[in-house]
């Protein structure tokens, strides 16, 4: 274990000190999309921040999201039911995405492609739950960007600039993927490889990713 | 095995080489022409807020003898003032211009790794300065809330511009940093995965590193600044209360409660503060490899300079509060945050000494970008230094808001960064035109500026000493206001006129000399750095030959004992080197 | 270049699509069964930190990365833990300041969402 580590830190050291590129064997598109994430990482994170910040700030009640997200269910209310089929909905895209990559690099690209339309089609329905989720909110509940009956009026505007926003991401990749999916099921990949899934797939489970987070911040805290 | 593949691939790559005019100079994708296209531009949208500059001063100098000087066109001048300079003006000429054209070339690149994204990249910053420009058309003109924008007072009745002023600049800079992640996007990737054979970080220009840095910096930053403005856009808009506490204004309850102030600057800051960085790593780097090339001798600890470099930008996320001391945040945060701003002194500190002993009986060429770096020496140790007073919770609480710091963060982060972009159009127009600049209208543009600036700054460091408030549009009847200030005043309002004014000569120079000037020949100021090694001059769509340049030494071997000339290209093999051993 | 693209055996996804699942119904589970306090918080962060980690690791394929690459994207986000903190410290100061000086209630319960039947 010990010679593990040290191997790799000489390895680092190698890297960082070679010519031509520092991530080796890592085509442009792809160092690129990581580098993006790591931008966009940052956007969410200010997002999540501010969420804190206000919410922690605030002298009134937070509304208690396990019983606002609460969905009737054979009579019984059952607490953040939606969120969790979301949630798990959005797992298995990024279930089926991986699967997606491996095919394209065993250049099976009808495979690959299909695969990735089924990523596209849950995400998708993400989107229509998350459509859901907001016109229950803002019809039955009555919250608004600027107040809702239960509390504090950030409660609101957090939850659909966050949801909002992740849910912006989710829909420019259900169309990002669908455009990658044409492409390499047409064949345009044949040459140049398949590194293009793999990059499409980063950017998907870059929003699975930052579902994670808003799930555990938004809906549990 | 992938690292000798990537090389060759990079040199089959047959550039696009379109022919109509629009294809060629408005729509092109070669890194060399967006290059110019974003310095144009800035220096354009720049020009504007220097005019706005010299209305403040037309105002502070003579109070009251300005009829279409009001303190609402004074407030929207500042505004619109500060936030081109710093972004629109700084950070797109830096990186989008000096960026754009240095990466490809000094790393030995045929171009960005994705050269349309380049393309889109120049032109959303188009539009967010069109946006920008929009707001003295809309209806209550431009934003007056400071370039900082606090709310509440940014988005309260009584701010000028709180009607679409506010909309416009925060759309705007949305758009903006959306360009510059298209851009910051392709000069990183470029420089940690396209370099040519034999060029390893640690034989990069300075130049490079410093762009290097600060696009990380505004990548990580900006997302900062995006929030914000997302924010606050929803705030004016649609009524949610992020910023907003409850409020009253002209005595009536507004609907907004419960938001977080301080929360706008604490995210603002964590933009801002780095973003000084922004602008500050790719002057520092330009300004070593100007200093090394006309001095005739390698940059003195060039390792040192880069770790500076590196340090810098790490130090720059955990420093940001200091411009909050009277804020009425955390009291112990400023024992924290004026610890960390000390410490970043260090560094920097190293690199201003480096840049002195680079100089030390060295062979210093008296050429118009050597004076601009000279000065921007001297000039950066001054702001440096009214900065240790403003790190300091204790010493920065009585200068607050006071003149003092407008000199500080002039000095520091304004005059510096503009001298060594001056200093870095005289040095690289040769290269993007063929031609030199005039020498003697350069050395009358460089003493006016640089005396000039002088005397519009120094003056300022007693105003703020004497108490004198900044951001007000007049001073009126205060005690503290006695003859030497309203003279003082008038005497930098002159000083700023000329100034603004002897940039005429700048612009003459750049138009006459693409036209009259003398030929430069391909390396005119016998550099060692990749660009200017390149087969023509200006370089072509493609920068190099079918073969990209290899590298077999750093960028400093100036006078080096026994060698032909006194400097050695980076693309020049050492005796018993062989092509295909560059690293042995 | 496609060879040297990332290809592992299928079923390491297979079982990774599992544990989130799992991972995902425990953490669900924490809010279910209504633990309160420390507990639900360790467990919560548990189960987020577990779920990041093999979404980034296995499905993002940075477990199989060169060093150079894991150090250059996972570093930097150091600067939001310093961001977080310090903004949590903030707003704790900022309540209190609002509740001894802006004679701010201690928050009451929330109200329960408008019943519909």
């Amino acid at each position: 274990m010990a010679e593990a580590t040290s191997t790799q830190r000489l390895q680092l050291v190698e890297d960082w000190a070679a010519d031509v590129a520092v991530f080796r064997g890592v085509p442009w598109g792809k160092a690129m999309m990581w580098i993006f994430l790591l931008s966009d990482t940052f956007i969410f994170s200010c997002f999540l921040t501010s969420y804190m910040t206000v919410r922690m700030t605030s002298a009134e009640a937070w509304p208690n999201p396990s019983e606002v997200f609460a969905l009737e269910a054979f009579g019984v209310p059952v607490p953040l039911l939606l969120i969790a089929i979301m949630t798990f909905i959005l797992i298995s895209s990024s279930g089926t995405m991986a699967m997606a990559v491996n095919m394209g690099y065993r250049r099976k690209r009808v495979g690959a492609a299909l695969l990735m339309v089924v990523t596209a089609l849950f995400g998708a329905s993400f989107v229509g739950m998350q459509a859901f989720e907001w016109y229950k909110l803002i019809v039955e509940e009555g919250v608004r960007p600027w107040g809702n009956p239960m509390g504090a009026a950030q409660f609101g505007s957090c939850f659909f600039m966050i949801t909002g926003f992740h849910g912006l991401h989710v829909s420019a990749g259900v169309v990002y993927l669908l455009i990658v999916a044409y492409r390499v099921w047409r064949g345009r990949y044949e040459e140049k490889g398949y590194d293009i899934v793999e990059i499409t797939g980063l950017y998907w489970h870059f929003v699975d990713l930052v579902w994670v987070f808003i799930f555990a911040f938004f809906y549990l805290w | 095995m992938a690292v000798e593949a990537q090389v060759p691939y990079q040199e089959a790559i047959d550039v696009h080489h379109p022919h109509s005019w629009l294809a060629r100079y408005w729509f092109s994708q070669d890194h060399k022409v967006i290059a110019i296209q974003y310095g144009i531009t800035a220096i354009g949208v720049g020009l504007v807020a220097l005019v706005l500059s010299g209305m403040m001063r037309l105002q502070l100098g003579f109070p009251d003898s300005f009829d279409f000087i009001d303190p609402e066109a004074y407030y929207q001048f500042i505004t619109m003032h500060g936030m081109i300079m710093v972004i629109y003006l700084l950070t797109a000429l830096l990186l989008g211009g000096f960026g754009n054209y240095l990466v490809p070339l000094m790393c030995g690149a045929r171009d960005m790794v994705f050269p349309f994204v380049n393309m889109i990249s120049y032109h959303v910053y188009f539009v967010s300065v069109l946006i920008l420009l929009a707001s003295y058309f809309v209806p209550g003109g431009p934003t007056g809330a400071g370039w900082t924008l606090y709310p509440p007072q940014a988005i309260l009745t009584g701010t000028p511009g709180v009607d679409w002023g506010i909309l416009t600049m925060l759309v705007s800079l949305a758009v903006f940093i959306v360009a510059f992640t298209m851009g910051g996007l392709n000069y990183v990737t470029t420089i940690l995965q396209a370099r040519t054979r034999g060029m390893s970080l640690m034989r990069m220009p300075l130049s490079i590193w410093g762009i290097f840095m600060a696009t990380v910096l505004g990548l990580l930053a900006f997302p900062a600044l995006f929030v914000s403005a997302v924010m606050m856009i929803l705030d004016k808009t649609i009524g949610t209360s992020f910023f907003m506490p409850a409020i009253s204004s002209l005595g009536e309850q507004l609907d907004y409660s419960g938001g977080s102030p301080l929360l706008f600057q604490h995210l603002f800051w964590f933009f801002g503060h780095p973003e000084v960085y922004i602008v500050a790593l790719p002057a520092f780097g330009i300004v070593s490899d100007l200093i090394s090339t006309h001095a005739r001798k390698n940059i003195f600890g060039y390792r040192m300079m880069v770790w500076a470099i590196v340090a810098i930008g790490v130090l720059s996320f955990i420093v940001w509060a200091h411009h909050m001391y009277v804020s009425g945040m955390h009291p112990y945060f400023g024992f924290f945050f004026a610890t960390t701003t000390l410490i970043i002194a260090v560094p920097t500190a190293i690199k201003v000494y480096n840049w002195t002993l680079t100089l030390l009986r060295a062979n210093i060429h008296m050429t118009v970008p050597m004076l601009f770096s000279i000065a921007f020496v001297i000039t950066f140790v001054v702001g440096g230094l009214t900065g240790l007073f403003l790190g300091n919770v204790i010493v920065d609480v009585p200068l607050s808001d006071t003149y003092f710091v407008v000199a500080h963060f002039h000095m520091v982060m304004g005059v510096s960064p503009i001298l060594v972009i001056f200093g870095a159009i005289y040095h690289w127009y040769p290269k993007m035109t063929g031609k030199m600049l005039d020498d003697r209208i350069g050395q009358l543009h460089f003493w006016i500026t640089f005396l000039g600036t002088y005397a519009i700054y120094y003056p300022m460091h007693y105003l703020g000493f004497v108490g004198v408030p900044r951001r007000y549009f007049a001073n009126g009847e205060m005690a503290i206001i006695d003859e030497s200030v309203i003279l003082l005043n008038q005497g930098i309002t002159i000083a700023a006129l000329i100034v603004g004014v002897a940039q005429i000569l700048f612009i003459w120079n750049l138009i006459y000399s693409y036209y009259r000037g003398r030929d430069s020949g391909p390396n005119p100021w016998k550099a060692t750095t990749l660009e200017w090694q390149t087969p023509e001059t200006p370089p072509r769509h493609g920068n190099w030959e079918s073969r990209l340049p290899t590298v077999y030494r750093w960028a400093y071997d100036y006078s080096v004992p026994g060698a032909k000339d006194d400097f050695i290209p980076q693309s020049e093999p050492s005796a018993g080197e062989r092509e295909g051993a560059p690293l042995a | 270049m496609a060879e040297t693209g990332q290809q592992h055996p299928i079923s390491i996804y297979f079982w990774i699509w599992g544990l989130l699942f799992v991972f995902s119904a425990a953490s669900y589970m924490v809010d279910y069964a209504g633990f309160q306090g420390y507990l639900r918080w360790s467990l919560i962060i548990i189960f987020m930190m577990l779920k990041a980690g093999f979404i980034v690791a296995i499905f993002m394929h940075m477990r199989w990365e060169r060093v150079a690459l894991i150090t250059a994207i996972m570093l930097p986000p150091g600067a939001l833990l310093v961001l977080v903190c310090l903004m949590a410290w903030e707003s704790d100061y900022t309540w209190e300041t609002r509740i001894v000086y802006l004679g701010a209630e201690i928050a009451p319960e929330p109200l329960p969402p408008p019943s519909h039947h």
